[in-house]
């Protein structure tokens, strides 16, 4: 399998140079393979949403690089990066971070809005989105009145409305309980499918255990506790 | 040293303005020797962060930088009424040996400014900054000429008094007088006018014949350049007594009155935007080989050229409209 992504010597520091200095990440190298469902896992507070925020370009590092295929992303100037995160990574966070006033719909359009598409074209997507993913009678309903499943599915609904081909998701089952993590799980399996690379940072073992997982990286203070390939 | 708000705000706007180019050359030297897009390190990344913010903080410095030209000559102006002698900017920047020299710079920080400014524009173009080593040189041979406008700027200011006696531009730009005024001023009319449309016409040939073929930027560039010198001569030489309906009369700076429609301003600002324009092109063709900027940089200077044919035309249309309006054509 080729690398999607590729990090050399990747490290973040928080309030550098204060008394509160934090390395959240540690000197970090490791690939991803295209098409694979990587696992991060590792206690609170062991990098791994440090990790994830650069790999998807959300954050800078503080030194070291990450190459998407032949493109070197941490030295890119905002406006490349922002339009190489749009196009490129889907984000599922803990929180969902679906925008409350706004229906389960709208929400799912919201990251396509700013590439300028038709927003008849974008409905239409959206509504394709929900539709697979279970939710599509919920469509009209207010972000703040969907159950935690439904919230989570609009959520991916979301990350995908650009078709990106990376999907990555933080602590997706956190704040779900058994049966939910499992449907999770198997649209984990249906993205896989679809040929999405799908990276996860969780320490729930319902989804480092479960066979769709093609890799698990274990973290332990801000370092891989397996070495990097 | 006279106060009043737009004195105050020039005076700020000029030390805060060279605080932050001269700040940022500083900076543009620290990022030009330790660059190295290669390295990962932790120097390099920061250095990546820090060309952004120096970038953003040049490009507000030096946006000012441009309308301050403008803001300068209307208080120039504005001044006037305090100076015995004085009947519009001519004679406010006499009042004081720094005037005419501050103008001076500042008209040629503004045109620098502008290049600067396409420069750092077409290297956000590209994703691996490719101008950036082209940006900062030409910062560190920016920042003195800005550093040196405010200076000289302020020193006008502070040397102006109520009760200095200064000249009128009757004097300073007549034909009969001394100086490079009046050395413009005596300049044959006819010749200054066919100077005048000749360049600004053979700039505006040059920059639509860029945009359609993107060919002729050196071309361009040269005949802007020329357009902006010919045209400035012109103003004296040619343009003013059409506007003022007066044969004697060949100052550069009524034009900028109420009584004038304040023609000067679209003349100064279209024939100034026009001419960087232009030049720019050219300048951009000479910096611009990287291979991130192969497709983007070209219709850059195409869009640059067609703004140069654009306000270089309407420039030599004001001008054009105001000498056949003129009662002095008949």
């Amino acid at each position: 399998m080729s690398a999607l992504i590729e990090a050399r010597e990747l490290r973040r520091v928080f309030h550098q140079g204060r008394s509160d200095q934090v390395e959240a990440v540690k000197g970090v190298s490791l690939s991803i393979a295209a098409g694979q469902v990587t696992v991060l896992r590792g206690p609170s507070g062991s990098g791994k949403t440090s990790l994830l925020a650069l790999l998807g370009a959300m954050a800078r590092p503080t030194s070291g690089r990450i190459f998407l295929g032949e493109r070197e992303l941490t030295s890119l100037p905002e406006r490349f990066l922002t339009e190489e995160r749009r196009r490129t990574f889907g984000f599922v966070f803990q929180q969902f971070n679906l925008v409350p006033g706004l229906s389960a719909r709208e929400n799912v359009m919201l990251p396509a809005l700013p590439l300028g598409h038709p927003r008849a074209g974008l409905a239409r997507r959206a509504g394709a989105l929900l539709e697979r993913f279970g939710v599509a009678h919920r469509a009209a309903a207010r972000a703040d009145r969907l159950s935690g499943g439904e919230a989570q599915r609009v959520a991916i609904a979301r990350a995908l409305i650009n078709e990106p081909a990376v999907i990555i998701a933080d602590e997706p089952t956190a704040n779900l309980d058994s049966v939910l993590s499992g449907v999770f799980m198997e649209l984990v399996g249906t993205l896989r499918a679809s040929g999405k690379t799908i990276i996860v940072a969780s320490h729930d073992p319902l989804v480092y255990e479960s066979p769709l997982v093609d890799r698990v990286i274990s973290m332990r203070d801000g370092r891989l506790e397996e070495p990097a390939p | 040293m006279i106060l009043s708000p737009a004195v105050i705000a020039l005076v700020g706007g000029a030390v805060v303005g060279a605080a932050l180019v001269g700040g940022a050359a500083l900076q543009g030297a620290i990022i030009l020797r330790g660059w190295d897009p290669k390295s990962g390190s932790e120097r390099q990344v920061e250095l990546e962060r820090r060309t952004a913010l120096v970038s953003t903080l040049v490009e507000l410095a030096l946006g000012f930088q441009l309308l301050a030209l403008f803001l300068f000559v209307y208080t120039a102006d504005a001044l006037a009424p305090q100076f015995t002698g004085a009947m519009c900017a001519a004679g406010s920047l006499k009042a004081d040996p720094h005037g005419y020299p501050a103008l001076l710079l500042m008209l040629a920080a503004a045109i620098a400014a502008g290049l600067w400014l396409l420069v750092d524009g077409a290297d956000g173009l590209g994703h691996d900054y490719p101008l950036l080593r082209a940006k900062y040189l030409m910062l560190l041979g920016l920042a003195p000429l800005v550093v040196a406008a405010a200076w000289w700027e302020v020193a006008w200011f502070r040397g102006l008094h109520p009760e200095v006696i200064t000249s009128c531009c009757g004097s300073l730009f007549s034909r009969t007088g001394r100086g490079v005024g009046a050395e413009l001023a005596a300049l044959p009319p006819r010749l200054a006018g066919a100077l005048l449309f000749g360049a600004v016409g053979g700039a505006v040939l040059a920059a639509l014949g860029f945009r359609r073929s993107g060919k002729g930027a050196l071309l361009l560039a040269a005949l802007s350049a020329a357009a902006l010198v010919a045209s400035l001569a012109g103003m004296v030489a040619f343009v003013s007594p059409y506007v003022y309906e007066l044969p004697t009369h060949h100052c550069p700076f009524c034009l900028l009155q109420r009584e004038y429609h304040f023609i000067g301003y679209p003349l100064y600002a279209t024939l100034l935007g026009g001419s960087v324009a232009g030049m720019g092109v050219g300048l951009l063709s000479l910096l611009g080989g990287a291979e991130s900027l192969v497709t983007a940089l070209p219709s850059r200077q195409r869009r640059l050229a067609g703004l140069a044919a654009l306000l270089l035309g309407s420039f030599a249309a004001l001008v054009a409209w105001a000498v056949l309006t003129s009662g002095l054509r008949g």
